[in-house]
Parts: structure tokens; C-alpha cells; sequence
């Protein structure tokens, strides 16, 4: 397995994020206009919720790919660390869902 | 809520154009503007104006950081530190709301933001950066090249710990309050643990994502977050964060702390108020 270089992990948590904040604007800008323009179907609202939910989930996956980065450079330190926090994001799914 | 027609989702897109500047401008998200404008002027009710504030910090932060990936001002470790705090924080939020009456909260949060107001202003001049490339930036420190001076800039993180409280307090007030925390966070980081604004700033809207989602996700799940009402302020957020972008490149460490300044004191003000009401 070949180190990941910190340069490498912030170009990649960079890409991950900006593809996820724009996957969600084109969802959430389609359906809001879909909505303005002619009423309230399941189609708009798919798109809006399918927006929030990328938009949500974004974080979540980034902190996850940081783990494997840091666990990829053998630096364990910081896999326990963002590990920590990915189980505190998903105790909070836990609570969101109960 | 407001019914979401053509106008009302322009004036939400606008403010979320305002919020993402500023949060792309200082790392903060632009919750605590956008909170008190949906709520007191349109009428939203705080939990929804707090649900979508929340979704606004999450796009300026992954945007923010997007652009921000590669000039290394985001310093990653530190970030990654703090955010096993914020995170923390905030999912002992709901148990901290349970002993302090908002109105409490509110001043207290007052106070923190003018003790930083104040911190920040006695250091307008005082730079936070070692200007020799070669000295050792430590653990949790960083280096980067700064447009502004020409070179590349080193700097140390200073008491940890006040960081990490920091970064806690921020978490706890949180999805309470509908905000990413980066108004205490930013203050704090440059102002006592030895960050240089800009970093502080970057390493503020990258940490503020994973603040804010821990309550978004909570008030996704109970149906509190409308898609219809945070669409318009999320897609004004991105345009917002595009401009400050540029403009934050250009804008010198003395003019971002004055900016800061003034955004800490006018916080304060706003919460203030809101506690009063």
C-alpha cells in the first residue's frame, strides 16, 4: 500500500467535498424550481430531499475517508481520532432515527 | 413556516448569499445571521430557521474547503483534533439546553462574543507567524504561502486546551442555536493558540461541516428540516461562498480581523436582543 502523502488527503478531501456540495445545489436548484414553477409533485420532492440528504451525508463520508487516509500513512493516532468523531456523527443518525 | 412562493425564496436565497460571503470570508458559516432574519423577519420558527441555518453551514463549509484544498491553509491535524470536541459538544447540546434557559444562553454567548471582540482588536497588529521558513511549526502547527507578506509563513499552536474548550462550547451551542461555531472557534484560535487569521479561518469552515451535522441530521430525522425552505438559502450560500472566495484572497490579515471585530460585536448585540424578546 503506498503512503498517502497529507497533500494528497486534503486534494482528496477537497474533491470529495466540493462533488458533494454540488451534487446536492443541482438536486435542491432542480427541485426548487420544479416546485415554483408548477406545484408539488413526487419527482420535485425527491429531488429536494435526495439534495438534503447528500448535502448531510457529505461530512459524515469525509471524516470516514480521513480515517482510511490517516490509516493508509499508519498514523494511528489520527485514525482513533476521526474514528472517534465518525462514531459521534453516527450516534447522532441513531438519535435522528429514534 | 411561511408558505415558500417565488419572493420568499429569493429574499432566503439572498440571505444565504450574505451568509456564504461572510463564512468564506472569516470561516464562519453565517448562522448567526441567518437565524434571527428567518425567525424574526419571516416568521419561521426558531427550530426550522435553526434546521436550515444548520444545512447553510454544512454547503459553505464543504465549498469553502473545496476551494481551499491544496494552498494548505486548512490545517488538517488541528482540525481533525478539535473536531472530536465540537462533535462532542454537540451531541451533549440537547442536555446543556436542558440546564440553561435559552435567554441564559443567549446572553452568556453575548459575553463570549465580545470577550473575543475585544481579544482580537488588542492584537490587530500583532501577527501570529514565524516568517522564517525554516523554523519548525511543531505537532499541530503549519506553514503556508501567504500572498499578502510574499512569503511563506510558520506558525505554533499555543494552549491547546483553550482550543478544545473552545471548540466544545461551540459543538454544545449549536444545532440550539442553528450555527457552525466558527464565530468562537476563528476568535479563539487566532486570538490565544497562535494562528494566523487566515488559517484559523480555513481551518474554522472546514471544521464547521461536521459541527453542524450532527444537528441537521437530528432535526432531518424528526422532520424539522424542510427541503423546500433550505434550498433556496443552500443555493445562495454557494454563490455567496464563490464571491468571498475571491475577495478573501485579496483582503489583508488586519482588514479580516476588523471585519471579525465587527461581526463579534453586532453577534452580540443581535443575541442580546433575541434574549430580551
Amino acid at each position: 500500500m503506498t503512503a498517502v502523502s497529507v497533500d494528497r488527503l486534503e486534494r482528496i478531501l477537497g474533491r470529495l467535498l466540493g462533488i458533494g456540495v454540488s451534487a446536492s445545489s443541482v438536486c435542491l436548484a432542480a427541485g426548487l424550481l420544479m416546485t415554483l414553477a408548477g406545484g408539488n409533485n413526487a419527482v420535485a420532492r425527491a429531488l429536494l430531499a435526495a439534495g438534503i440528504g447528500v448535502l448531510l451525508a457529505t461530512p459524515v463520508v469525509r471524516v470516514a475517508v480521513s480515517s482510511v487516509g490517516y490509516a493508509m500513512r499508519r498514523d494511528w493516532l489520527f485514525v482513533t481520532l476521526t474514528l472517534v468523531v465518525f462514531g459521534e456523527l453516527l450516534a447522532s443518525i441513531v438519535a435522528a432515527l429514534t | 413556516m411561511p408558505a415558500i412562493t417565488p419572493a420568499i425564496a429569493l429574499v432566503v436565497l439572498t440571505a444565504g448569499v450574505a451568509a456564504g460571503g461572510v463564512g468564506a470570508l472569516l470561516g464562519i458559516g453565517g448562522g448567526v445571521f441567518l437565524v434571527p432574519l428567518l425567525h424574526l423577519a419571516l416568521g419561521f420558527q426558531l427550530r426550522t430557521a435553526a434546521a436550515i441555518s444548520l444545512a447553510t453551514v454544512i454547503a459553505t463549509s464543504s465549498s469553502v474547503s473545496a476551494a481551499r484544498s491544496g494552498t494548505h491553509l486548512i490545517n488538517l491535524r488541528l482540525g481533525m483534533v478539535l473536531e472530536v470536541a465540537t462533535v462532542a459538544g454537540s451531541l451533549l447540546g440537547g442536555f446543556t439546553a436542558h440546564l440553561f434557559s435559552e435567554p441564559v444562553l443567549q446572553r452568556l454567548f453575548s459575553a463570549v462574543a465580545v470577550l473575543a471582540g475585544v481579544a482580537v482588536l488588542g492584537r490587530l497588529n500583532r501577527r501570529n507567524v514565524v516568517l522564517d521558513p525554516s523554523a519548525d511549526p511543531g505537532r499541530l502547527g503549519g506553514r503556508f504561502h501567504e500572498a499578502e507578506s510574499g512569503g511563506t509563513v510558520t506558525y505554533r499552536i499555543k494552549r491547546l486546551p483553550v482550543a478544545l474548550v473552545a471548540s466544545f462550547a461551540a459543538g454544545n451551542v449549536s444545532s440550539l442555536l442553528g450555527i457552525g461555531g466558527g464565530i468562537i472557534k476563528v476568535p479563539v484560535l487566532n486570538a490565544w493558540c497562535g494562528m494566523p487569521v487566515r488559517a484559523a479561518a480555513a481551518t474554522s469552515a472546514f471544521m464547521i461541516g461536521v459541527t453542524a451535522a450532527g444537528g441537521a441530521i437530528i432535526y432531518f430525522g424528526r422532520g424539522e428540516l424542510s427541503p423546500l425552505a433550505a434550498a433556496p438559502a443552500v443555493l445562495g450560500v454557494q454563490l455567496g461562498s464563490w464571491a468571498g472566495l475571491r475577495l478573501a484572497h485579496h483582503t489583508p490579515a488586519r482588514w479580516l480581523k476588523i471585519l471579525l471585530v465587527a461581526v463579534l460585536f453586532g453577534v452580540a448585540v443581535l443575541m442580546v436582543m433575541r434574549s430580551v424578546r
